[in-house]
């Protein structure tokens, strides 16, 4: 069971959690719905873009193309670690607490390790026919799958249930998202296989033009509106995940309410001895409560 | 805490975390390496790559130092003069460096393979 832990907070700050509880979703129904069909046509556009309008590398011929999907998803791997980090700083926050931050956050953790994975997938892609190898031991590479895996184990840890669950799994995150930086950055500090950054690079003079560098942000801009649909999408799954187990538990006291009162019941029926054994279980503080 | 130990972590591994080292570095610690595996990175010398029975020849330069690398097995597809490289192996016993493995290393840069024909195509598809 989940449940943010009620902390020493002001009047308004709880009432602020309570509505946060009851917010089934980021954006409204029809605003979703516009950004889901603005994100699968920006999608289609992006692979008429870079399957036949962009023109093939002058030495890496097709295989560039990869690009397309490879830097926007390596971006997104950012983005949705970035917002993690954010909504967990909000949550750790005591005026920002809401259990809406602990959801944002771990939506879209899960979105970047999606988005980490396939980075991964398509860069070893790449690599295979570009480098001559699907993997090698340096720096971008290594740091990238071991962001990979931070972020799984932040999501396994979300998963341990105890009082200070979220605040746990805030801490997490940020402490998670020290390497981002050292991934994007890897390619400056340490001699790697990898090429250095071709828009962000320090410089900020980007290495690439005309249709190439078109479809190159088109593809950030379409992932971009792909993760904000999913992440809706992936908050509203939380918030009906967490009001089902609510209710569930709810339920479960009630039939145990229900059969502790008939055993009552019987038990005075059978013997009155019993029946006053049975009503002093009743101090019970479990059942108490439920009552 | 987390920041200082990054930064330690960054400041040593700074030192130690080498995927390759440039012809004029390899050269230079060739007698500490002795015959140990290394990579050795910079651009194949346009004209000197001559086909062997079991791979090819070649000399790889980072315009300081030039070395001839002898490869075995077959180079990679974007292989040809003038290609950034990474070759894998050990120093010969002479001057010359053995590789059995070689990467390449393209740069961040992207272009169309020649922006005449490009504009040649473009005014086909124009017209």
């Amino acid at each position: 069971m989940r449940r943010s832990e009620p902390g020493p907070e002001r009047p308004g700050a709880k009432c602020r959690e309570r509505e946060g509880m009851n917010r089934p979703e980021l954006l409204s129904r029809r605003f979703a719905a516009m950004i889901g069909w603005l994100a699968f046509a920006s999608l289609a556009t992006l692979a008429i873009l870079g399957l036949w309008v962009a023109p093939p590398d002058a030495v890496q011929g097709d295989a560039q193309r990869l690009m397309y999907v490879h830097v926007p998803a390596a971006w997104l791997a950012y983005l949705a670690f970035g917002v993690t980090a954010l909504a967990s700083a909000l949550y750790l926050w005591p005026r920002t607490r809401s259990t809406v931050w602990d959801r944002v956050a771990g939506a879209s953790a899960e979105l970047g390790v999606v988005f980490t994975g396939l980075t991964l997938v398509l860069g070893s892609l790449w690599g295979r026919p570009v480098w001559g190898t699907w993997w090698e031991w340096e720096a971008r590479l290594v740091s990238t799958a071991v962001l990979f895996f931070l972020y799984v184990g932040y999501l396994a840890l979300r998963r341990i249930p105890g009082p200070a669950r979220a605040k746990r799994c805030a801490i997490a995150a940020l402490v998670a998202f020290v390497d981002v930086p050292i991934v994007h950055f890897s390619v400056e500090w340490w001699r790697t296989l990898h090429q250095e950054a071709t828009v962000f690079n320090p410089d900020l003079d980007p290495e690439i033009h005309g249709t190439m560098a078109f479809t190159l942000f088109f593809g950030v801009f379409a992932f971009t509106l792909v993760y904000v649909y999913l992440l809706n999408r992936r908050y509203m799954l939380e918030a009906m995940d967490e009001g089902r187990e609510e209710r569930e538990l709810e339920q479960a006291i009630a039939e145990r309410t229900r059969a502790a009162e008939l055993v009552d019941v019987a038990a005075t029926a059978a013997s009155p001895t019993v029946g006053a054994g049975a009503r002093a279980r009743e101090g019970d503080p479990g059942m108490r409560s439920a009552r | 805490m987390a920041l200082i130990a990054i930064i330690v972590l960054v400041v040593v591994l700074s030192k130690n975390v080498v995927y390759f080292r440039t012809v004029s570095e390899a050269v230079a610690e060739r007698p500490s390496d002795g015959d140990r595996r290394i990579r050795l990175a910079g651009e194949v010398v346009p004209g000197s790559v001559t086909e062997t029975r079991n791979g090819v020849r070649f000399d790889v330069t980072d315009g300081k130092k030039t070395v001839e690398v002898v490869h075995r097995g077959d180079p990679p597809n974007l292989f040809k003069a003038g290609a950034p490289v990474v070759c894998e192996g050990r120093w010969d016993r002479g001057a010359r460096f053995d590789s059995d493995r070689i990467l390449i290393k393209h740069g961040s840069e992207y272009e169309p393979p020649d922006v005449d024909s490009e504009r040649a195509s473009a005014g086909r598809v124009a017209a």
